[in-house]
C-alpha cells in the first residue's frame, strides 16, 4: 500500500478540506476519489499539451509559409528572371545577387533551413541553367556546411537530411563520409548513403556493391535503379563482376536487373553459373535474366534442369522458353502444357507455345480442338493479346 | 511581330504544384500571355466550361481527375476545337508519353522543366 498512504500524504490534507466527509469515506471510496482527480488532471494536462503543439506548429506553418512566398520570389526574380541568363551570357560569367540573400533575416538558423528547401525544390523541379544557378548559390552562400555539419550529427534522421540536402544539390562528398554510412543498421540512412554515393561519388559509383553487408531491400532497389538509371553521365560497369564475386545475394540479384536493364550479354556465363546456386530465388532471378536477353544458347542446359527444379523455377523456364522462341523445344512446351496438372505450367506452356508465333500456330490450334475444355480455355485466355502477365 | 502576334493568347496553365504553376505563369505572364491557373483537373474544366482559350498546358498526376481525363473531356468540348495542348510531367516513361500523345496532347515535356524551352515549345504554338 506504500502508493496509497503516499497519494494520503500528498492529496489527503486537499480532500479533507474540499471534501467535508472525506476521512469518514471507506478506503475504496476515498481512492476513487483520488483516481477520478488524477485523471481529470491528466486530462487537462493531456489536451492542453495537444492545444499547446497544435498552436505551436500552426505558428510555425504560418511562418514558413510567409518566409516561403518571400523565398520563392527572391529565388524567381534572381534566378529565374536573372538578367544575364536572358540576354544569354555564358553560364560562368552570370551574376547572380548575393547581397540579396545575405540580407539580416538570413542570419537567422530557421531562415536558412528555409532557404536551402526552397533552393532544393527549386532545383528539382527547373533543369538546365537555371539548375546550375541553384547549386552555385547554394556553394555561394556556403550552405553545403550547414548540410556537412548535419551529416556529423549524432542523430541518425539529422545525418540523413544533411545527405539528403548534399544529393539533391548535386555537391560532391568525400567516399570516406558516405561509405561508412553505405552499411548503417538504419534502413533509412543505409537507403539515402547509396542513392548519394551513386549520384556523388566520382571515381566507383558502384564500389559499396563490394563491401554491402546489409541486404538491399525491394524498396531500396527501386530506388537505386531509377538513381542509376536517370544519373546522368554514370559509368556503368559491368555487373556480372558482382554476380560472380558478391555474397550478399541481394545485391546479385539486383545485379541480375541492371544486367537486363542494359542489355549486358557479356554477362551471360556468370549468370550461367547462377543455375548451380542452392538459392531458387535467385536461381529463379538468374534463369529471368537469361530470358530477357535471349541467351538462346542455356535453352538445352535449362531444359535439362527443368526436372529437379522447384515449380517457380520451372515457370520461369518456361517463360524463357517463350522469349526464346527458338523453335526447338516445341514438343517439350506442348507436352508440358498436356501433361501438368498445375494451372501455372499450362498456363506458361500454353503462354510460351503461343509467343513461338507462326511456328505453333497450327499445334496451338490443334489442342484448341483436341483438348479438354478447361485446357482450351487457357489456351483462349493466353492467345488474347490485352491479357499480359 | 511575333510579339504582336502572341500578345493576350489565353493559356489554361494547369498543375498541383504551386511553384511550378506560380513561376510558370509568371514567366508566360512576362511574354505578354494572359494565364489562368488551375491546381486540379475539377478547377480546369470548370475554366473550360466558361471560357475559349488559345493553349492548354497541364500536369498529368493531379488530385481528383488526372491529366489524360483533362485532355480528354477537353478534346470533346466544343471550346476546345484545334487548341494546341502541351503535357508537363515527371511521368517520363514511353508508355506516358506515348499515351499523352495518343490521347491529343501535341508536346510532351518532362519535369523538372528548362523555362526557357517551355517558352519556346509555347511560342511554336502561336506562330
Amino acid at each position: 500500500m506504500p502508493a496509497i498512504i503516499l497519494a494520503d500524504s500528498l492529496f489527503g490534507p486537499f480532500f479533507r478540506k474540499y471534501f467535508f466527509y472525506y476521512d469518514s469515506y471507506p478506503l475504496v471510496i476515498q481512492i476513487a476519489i483520488f483516481l477520478t482527480g488524477v485523471a481529470i488532471v491528466t486530462t487537462v494536462v493531456a489536451y492542453s499539451s495537444i492545444l499547446l503543439r497544435r498552436g505551436r506548429g500552426y505558428l510555425v506553418d504560418a511562418r514558413t509559409k510567409k518566409i516561403n512566398q518571400f523565398l520563392d520570389n527572391l529565388i524567381t526574380d534572381h534566378i529565374i528572371f536573372n538578367e544575364d541568363v536572358m540576354s544569354g551570357i555564358a553560364l560562368t560569367e552570370v551574376q547572380i545577387d548575393l547581397a540579396q540573400f545575405q540580407k539580416p533575416i538570413f542570419k537567422q538558423t530557421w531562415v536558412k533551413q528555409a532557404l536551402i528547401d526552397r533552393l532544393i525544390y527549386f532545383s528539382s523541379s527547373f533543369s538546365g541553367d537555371r539548375n546550375v544557378l541553384f547549386r552555385r548559390l547554394f556553394i555561394e552562400l556556403e550552405l553545403e556546411k550547414l548540410s556537412f555539419k548535419k551529416i556529423k550529427s549524432i542523430s541518425l534522421s539529422t545525418k540523413i537530411v544533411g545527405l539528403v540536402e548534399l544529393t539533391s544539390m548535386g555537391i560532391a562528398v568525400a567516399d570516406v563520409i558516405i561509405l561508412p554510412l553505405t552499411n548503417s543498421r538504419n534502413r533509412k540512412l543505409r537507403s539515402e548513403a547509396r542513392i548519394a554515393y551513386i549520384k556523388l561519388s566520382k571515381n566507383d559509383p558502384f564500389k559499396f556493391f563490394d563491401d554491402a553487408t546489409e541486404p538491399l531491400l525491394l524498396w531500396d532497389q527501386l530506388e537505386l535503379f531509377k538513381i542509376i538509371t536517370t544519373t546522368e553521365g554514370l559509368t556503368i560497369p559491368n555487373f556480372a563482376r558482382w554476380i560472380t564475386y558478391s555474397t550478399n545475394k541481394s545485391i546479385v540479384s539486383f545485379c541480375l536487373k541492371l544486367v537486363i536493364h542494359y542489355n549486358q550479354h557479356e554477362a551471360i556465363p556468370a549468370i550461367v553459373k547462377l543455375l548451380d546456386t542452392k538459392d531458387h530465388y535467385l536461381r529463379v532471378d538468374a534463369i529471368n535474366c537469361l530470358g530477357k536477353l535471349k541467351a538462346e544458347e542455356v535453352e538445352e542446359r535449362l531444359i535439362l534442369i527443368y526436372n529437379n527444379q522447384p515449380l517457380r523455377c520451372q515457370i520461369e523456364i518456361l517463360k524463357a522458353i517463350g522469349r526464346f522462341s527458338t523453335g526447338n523445344q516445341i514438343n517439350f512446351l506442348r507436352n508440358e502444357f498436356l501433361r501438368s496438372t498445375d494451372f501455372d505450367i499450362k498456363k506458361n506452356a500454353a503462354r510460351s507455345l503461343i509467343k513461338h508465333g507462326r511456328q505453333t500456330k497450327e499445334i496451338v490450334q490443334m489442342l484448341i480442338d483436341t483438348a479438354t475444355p478447361e485446357s482450351a480455355i487457357i489456351l483462349k485466355h493466353c492467345m488474347n493479346p490485352l491479357i499480359k502477365y | 511581330m511575333s510579339d504582336q502576334i502572341e500578345k493576350n493568347q489565353q493559356i489554361l496553365l494547369i498543375d498541383d504544384d504551386e511553384l511550378i504553376l506560380k513561376v510558370i505563369n509568371r514567366i508566360l505572364s512576362r511574354e505578354g500571355y494572359e494565364v489562368k491557373t488551375a491546381t486540379n483537373g475539377k478547377d480546369a474544366m470548370e475554366l473550360i466550361e466558361i471560357q475559349k482559350f488559345d493553349l492548354l498546358i497541364t500536369d498529368i498526376m493531379m488530385p481528383y481527375s488526372n491529366g489524360f481525363e483533362v485532355i480528354s473531356k477537353f478534346k470533346q468540348h466544343p471550346n476546345a476545337e484545334g487548341v494546341p495542348i502541351i503535357v508537363i510531367s515527371s511521368v517520363g516513361t514511353e508508355n506516358a508519353v506515348r499515351e499523352g500523345l495518343n490521347i491529343g496532347a501535341d508536346d510532351y515535356l518532362r519535369k523538372p522543366i528548362m523555362p526557357d524551352e517551355l517558352l519556346i515549345r509555347v511560342r511554336r504554338f502561336f506562330k
